[in-house]
């Protein structure tokens, strides 16, 4: 617990020099109890800096990744989509393999190298995805999520440039991951680093694409649109960490609450 | 007892389009109680043959029946709910029901396209049942979802919903808390954020029937 909280220190360190320039929120008054328990569950210090981070980001959205992503949509049919989200899928599969190995995870890693086997041989590279027909669905595991198992906490919430939302331990994974990824690593080997960017681009857009209607619905029906991403995600890790299988800390509903106030607030937030 | 269960489920679930007064029976089964609930606002939301007011008032009639809305908004507000006066309380009320059903209207219209909705499990949870469901799609792996329910008085009623892990209560509750902390701290601000938003989705939603 110790340790980790340490490495956490270690890795706020820069992104606080960062948030100095941008300037960090005010945390309410110590006597306010309520204010203080809903200030530490957001665990968005770094709020002022994150949102302009956030605006630059859905100006960068709104002019480039969004009309690249509704562009790929137009032009590719709805089968090549498939296609090259596959092949994607494919090629992580070292890397899910990896993190399930990592999070000791035997049957998920069974699945995951079951899968690549399968859909590289019969499938044609990653080409069909033949394994899910089989009975074997894909999953996604990361690198921030085997870190989070391992029991290295979330950090304050941080909002990436173009990557998006995320906190300090998944921001090591994805740079971790980047560095480790051994398909890569083979393309940069060969001096074939296009590859390797073209790989890149289209996870960026297969992504984009296959967010382009939920987004649209989130910023459509909600007030603070930063506000609202920030809670889904940070929900929904927690909740993919566990591998969707709860557990542990209960998520409060309204009306189920047995314990008053106190117990509302301190809600999936680790 | 699992296979009878299923099968009524199966059962009524065929019979959702005709079944227009609420069985007091099937309403005791909360695995029915969800399907009937998904499954009628799909059918709202894509029948053919009415009008757009009447199925927006159909809906609504619906879906306050079934959604515990104002427990949900207090839960929302949160520590809120108490510095507010009785009127603002009520405004809040009438706005956010105004707000959850337009938002779910949409979905639920998206949902009764080519999705399947699949009831597989339901437990209790402390004071309260949770229902697991499907959202099943072509080629594309199933979203979770979670509905929480509480038995009321006469019959079950939703507190909750979570989608792939993120509760809808949770997300409206920080989403709130984020607006009256950026308006100073005065609910009257959210408010006037949420009156906003409604006549934006009101317009937008008209304009989209306009171009169909």
């Amino acid at each position: 617990m110790n340790a980790s909280r340490r490495t956490i220190a270690r890795l706020v360190a820069p992104v606080l020099a960062l948030a100095l320039v941008a300037g960090c929120a005010t945390p309410p008054p110590a006597d306010d109890k309520e204010a203080v328990a809903e200030w530490e569950q957001v665990n968005d210090p770094l709020e002022p800096m994150n949102r302009a981070v956030f605006d630059f980001n859905r100006a960068a959205d709104k002019y480039a990744i969004k009309p690249a992503a509704e562009g790929y949509r137009a032009v590719m049919p709805k089968f090549g989509r498939e296609r090259v989200h596959n092949i994607l899928t494919n090629l992580n599969s070292p890397l899910t393999f990896a993190n399930d190995v990592l999070q000791g995870e035997t049957d998920r890693a069974v699945q995951t190298f079951f899968r690549a086997m399968l859909n590289t041989t019969f499938g044609l590279g990653g080409f069909i995805d033949v394994a899910t027909p089989a009975g074997i669905p894909p999953h996604e595991e990361d690198f921030g999520q085997t870190l989070a198992v391992w029991g290295v906490g979330e950090g304050p919430f941080l909002m990436l440039p173009i990557f998006g939302p995320s906190n300090p331990r998944d921001t090591v994974g994805l740079v971790a991951e980047m560095f480790a990824d051994p398909f890569d690593l083979a393309m940069a080997n060969m001096g074939k680093e296009y590859i390797s960017y073209t790989r890149m681009g289209l996870t960026g857009l297969d992504k984009r694409e296959g967010l382009l209607d939920t987004l649209d619905e989130i910023e459509r029906t909600s007030l603070d649109y930063y506000a609202s991403l920030r809670s889904l995600y940070r929900q929904h890790r927690s909740s993919e960490i566990k591998n969707g299988r709860g557990g542990g800390e209960k998520i409060p509903a309204p009306g189920l609450s047995r314990t008053s106030k106190g117990e509302e607030l301190s809600q999936s937030a680790q | 007892m699992m296979t009878r269960r299923f099968l009524l489920a199966a059962l009524v679930g065929s019979f959702l389009g005709l079944a227009f007064t609420p069985i007091a029976a099937a309403e005791a089964d909360p695995k029915v109680f969800v399907s009937q609930l998904a499954g009628t606002a799909m059918e709202t939301m894509t029948a053919k043959g009415i009008s757009d007011a009447e199925r927006n008032q159909r809906f609504r009639t619906q879906f306050t029946t079934d959604v515990d809305l104002p427990e949900i908004g207090k839960f929302v507000l949160g520590r809120h709910w108490r510095a507010a006066t009785p009127e603002q309380q009520q405004d809040f009320l009438k706005a956010f029901e105004e707000i959850v059903v337009l938002t779910w209207a949409t979905r639920f219209k998206d949902y009764g396209g080519d999705l399947r909705h699949v009831v597989t499990n339901a437990a209790t949870d402390g004071g309260g049942i949770v229902v697991e469901s499907k959202v099943e799609r072509d080629r594309q792996t199933p979203i979770n979802l979670q509905w929480k329910l509480k038995k009321g008085e006469a019959d079950l009623r939703v507190v909750d919903l979570v989608v792939e892990g993120a509760s809808m209560a949770i997300t409206y509750r920080n989403e709130y808390a984020a607006v009256i902390q950026a308006n100073g701290g005065k609910i009257d601000g959210l408010l006037g954020a949420m009156r906003t938003k409604i006549a934006e989705m009101q317009s937008a939603g008209k304009g989209a029937t306009k171009a169909n």
